[in-house]
């Protein structure tokens, strides 16, 4: 076995996360109104066009529309400018317009180390792709296709196989997925062993200025969906537990839930909002210090979402593979 | 019944009234022309179907939920729908026969004292629980109106298996030795699977602890077992649709497959030949209905319900009878066949004439009994219902692989 070297993870929290980054850069682009209302806004291109992988940009859009800057609408992506302005959509190139990255954003996106902007990316299509079954990544092809060498590469691999994203088989190669009804139910069990306990333990430590900021983003309408109210919980309440050995745990079990439910709603899947308020009444349970009611909620709120994502994943079995798996990502 | 409007004498220019219309997307299995015709004659606007296969209709309903108004689809694939938030819950009061509809659909099986089959029971589908999901707890709202639903086998030659004897026959036929070369399955995964799990368990060349839940290692044997049969000779191939299957037989070409209800009634000179099984293991079974789609508002909401209670009248029933399908209210069917009909389908009792079909051909012959007997004891012998387990995604794309490696039996 090589010895994995791992990222210098203290000079990264020195730093601003890369999706504030990315906010100001856009920010900046609309306030001057160097993008016109009604830009169609696509994670793909900002990301390409900032060198990130779309994770951070995702979550810098989502900033965005909280702010109001930018809104949803009937099709993929965001239109510049505010919800009620009835704007039609323009679907043009960012390289039509003069868009400016401030000399200060440009070099906080340029000083972020290789590794940081890879491993993003390759977690995110790693986990996407065992909805459709097992592959085999192939390291060469992985170093190919990101322009980086093979150390970086399989320091990448050997970190997604911590955080249980990925395995070596009896060959030694790289294995992924399948995500099937099995692992998603072991990992929900999982969740609802550990989380109400993290819970638990969270408790003096959550801050409930923080809480009640999100409930009433809640109430305020359509500022949140289930994926950012489950980063919240994640960040505001479990995150708070002082015992960063099961906070981590947590984190990584939920890595391959996360991104399910991300191309599940990729695919389409509307907002479940039974769902939205069920976030609400736990949420209302943590502000009101009512720790036991808390935790047991929880506990219901993870059998039912257990068991809609074992239902959502049998829609699956109706989808082609998807084309944009990359090619370091081979069916077994 | 409303006035026949052809007797109408011809205006000289005609209105320019936008007929109101109902988009109904579903399967083969319940959307017939002659169904279509019936229900433009009793409601008062136009209906349109659009008939797709399972897969595709499945696909289509979750994915594309505004083109549609009902969907008329099979209880064990609801999940799939319903969990993409393509369907609104149906209001139990507003379906003015909800009283008559049979305790299968409403509590799982005919009497308290029947097994209620493996898999997917359409009863822990069909009431919409307080959290979203669906449950088996009685509800005021559901998720799918019952109507249609029959119990499966499969067909054999007799020629070679010879009588079934009071015993029955048994699923293990299905892959049997005696028939290799001359087998073939049909290609839908929630139906398929368990035509040849319940096979190889039958024969003993698998075990399985929930047939209707199977694990991840129990699909990989069955899957195993298959491709074993396939490498040695054992199948003709697969099959899509009804008139595949019926061609097959026809052709001479298999000696067992699967095979459903309407076909036995369209195999010419194999008639009495190639025939309907009577498993002692028991029937696969299914349970068809009618969902409201999620967009549906205000008027066209209650034209849905329109059509929904319409189903329930009997005229549709009896055109599903007279393919060999049940109806959730056989009684409010009963009014609309004639005694020799209900006589044969619900009752089991012998043909006292030639009957014909919903297209008008003659599909049982004076004589006949059907296999199984009446409703009653043929419903009551359910060993499971087709299912969308858990797995499903990796059984399906399992399945799919080895489907392809059989080819489709054209003949």
């Amino acid at each position: 076995m090589t010895q994995i070297i791992m990222p210098p993870t203290p000079a990264v929290q020195t730093q601003e996360p890369l999706y504030e980054t990315i906010s100001r850069v856009l920010r900046h682009n609309i306030t001057s109104g160097v993008l016109p209302a009604g830009l169609v806004l696509i994670e793909g291109p900002i990301a390409k066009l900032m060198q990130t992988s779309r994770a951070p940009v995702q979550a810098s859009l989502r900033m965005l529309r909280a702010e109001g800057l930018i809104h949803r609408f009937r099709g993929r992506g965001y239109l510049v400018g505010a919800a009620g302005a009835t704007s039609q959509p323009v679907r043009k190139s960012l390289d039509e317009y003069d868009f400016d990255i401030p000399e200060a954003s440009r070099a906080a996106l340029a000083i972020r180390g290789t590794w940081i902007r890879v491993y993003d990316q390759v977690e995110a299509e790693v986990a996407a792709c065992q909805i459709f079954g097992e592959f085999r990544v192939i390291e060469t092809e992985l170093a190919e296709y990101l322009g980086v060498s093979r150390t970086v590469a399989r320091d990448v691999l050997s970190r997604l196989n911590e955080r249980g994203l990925l395995r070596k088989g009896a060959t030694s190669h790289w294995l992924a997925g399948p995500l099937t009804a099995r692992t998603l139910r072991e990992k929900f069990e999982l969740r609802s062993i550990m989380e109400p306990a993290a819970l638990r333990l969270a408790t003096d430590y959550i801050d409930p200025v923080q809480i009640a900021a999100i409930r009433a983003r809640i109430d305020q309408g359509d500022a949140l969906d289930t994926a950012e109210l489950e980063g919240a919980f994640m960040r505001h309440c479990l995150g708070r537990a002082r015992n960063g050995a099961l906070v981590e745990i947590i984190a990584s079990n939920r890595l391959l839930l996360s991104s399910m439910d991300k191309a599940l709603i990729d695919l389409g899947l509307p907002v479940d909002v039974v769902a939205l308020d069920q976030y609400r009444t736990l949420f209302d349970l943590i502000g009101l210090r009512q720790v036991d009611a808390a935790t047991e909620y929880l506990k219901e709120h993870l059998r039912i979402l257990s068991l809609k994502s074992l239902a959502r994943l049998k829609i699956v079995a109706l989808i082609p593979e998807s084309e944009s798996i990359p090619r370091y990502l081979v069916k077994v | 019944m409303p006035a026949d409007v052809r007797t109408k004498p011809k205006l000289a220019s005609p209105p320019s009234v936008t007929r109101r219309t109902l988009r109904v997307r579903g399967t083969d299995v319940t959307l017939l022309e002659e169904v279509r015709l019936l229900a433009i004659d009793d409601l008062g606007f136009d209906v349109e179907f659009e008939s797709l296969d399972f897969l595709t209709c499945q696909h289509r309903a979750a994915m594309d939920p505004l083109n549609y108004d009902i969907y008329e689809q099979c209880f064990h694939n609801l999940d799939i729908v319903w969990y993409w938030g393509a369907l609104q819950p149906i209001e139990t009061e507003r379906i003015k026969q909800w009283d008559n509809i049979g305790s299968l659909a409403k509590s799982g099986g005919i009497s308290k004292y029947t097994w209620q089959g493996h898999g997917d029971v359409p009863v822990r589908k069909l009431y919409v629980q307080p959290d979203g999901t669906l449950g088996q707890q009685p509800m005021p709202q559901i998720s799918m109106l019952p109507t249609a639903h029959n119990v499966d086998s499969f067909g054999y030659d007799r020629r070679l298996f010879g009588e079934e004897g009071p015993e029955g026959s048994s699923w293990a036929w299905l892959l049997d030795r005696r028939a290799r070369g001359r087998i073939a399955l049909v290609d839908e995964p929630a139906i398929g699977i368990f035509d040849v799990a319940l096979a190889a368990e039958a024969s003993g060349d698998l075990t399985f602890e929930d047939i209707g839940n199977m694990t991840v290692d129990e699909i990989d044997s069955l899957m195993g077992l298959l491709e074993t049969l396939r490498q040695q000779g054992f199948f003709v191939g697969s099959w899509v649709s009804s008139d595949q299957a019926e061609a097959l037989v026809r052709d001479d070409r298999v000696s067992v497959q699967s095979m459903w209800s309407p076909s036995y009634g369209n195999l010419g000179a194999m008639s009495g030949i190639f025939c309907e099984s009577f498993p002692r293991e028991g029937y696969r079974a299914w349970h068809g209905g009618a969902s409201l789609a999620r967009h549906l508002t205000g008027a066209k909401l209650d034209m849905g319900y329109e059509y929904l209670n319409w189903w329930l009248t009997g005229l549709a029933g009896a055109v599903m009878a007279r393919q060999g399908h049940y109806m959730t209210n056989p009684e409010g069917v009963r009014a609309y066949l004639s005694s020799e009909e209900w006589g044969y389908w619900y009752d089991g009792d012998i043909a006292r004439c030639d009957l014909k079909g919903p297209d008008g051909r003659i599909v049982v012959r004076k004589g006949q009994r059907r296999p199984g007997g009446s409703y009653r004891e043929r419903v009551s012998r359910i060993a499971m219902w087709n299912t969308v387990m858990d797995e499903y995604n990796y059984a399906a794309r399992s399945w799919k692989r080895f489907i392809a490696s059989l080819g489709t039996a054209t003949p």
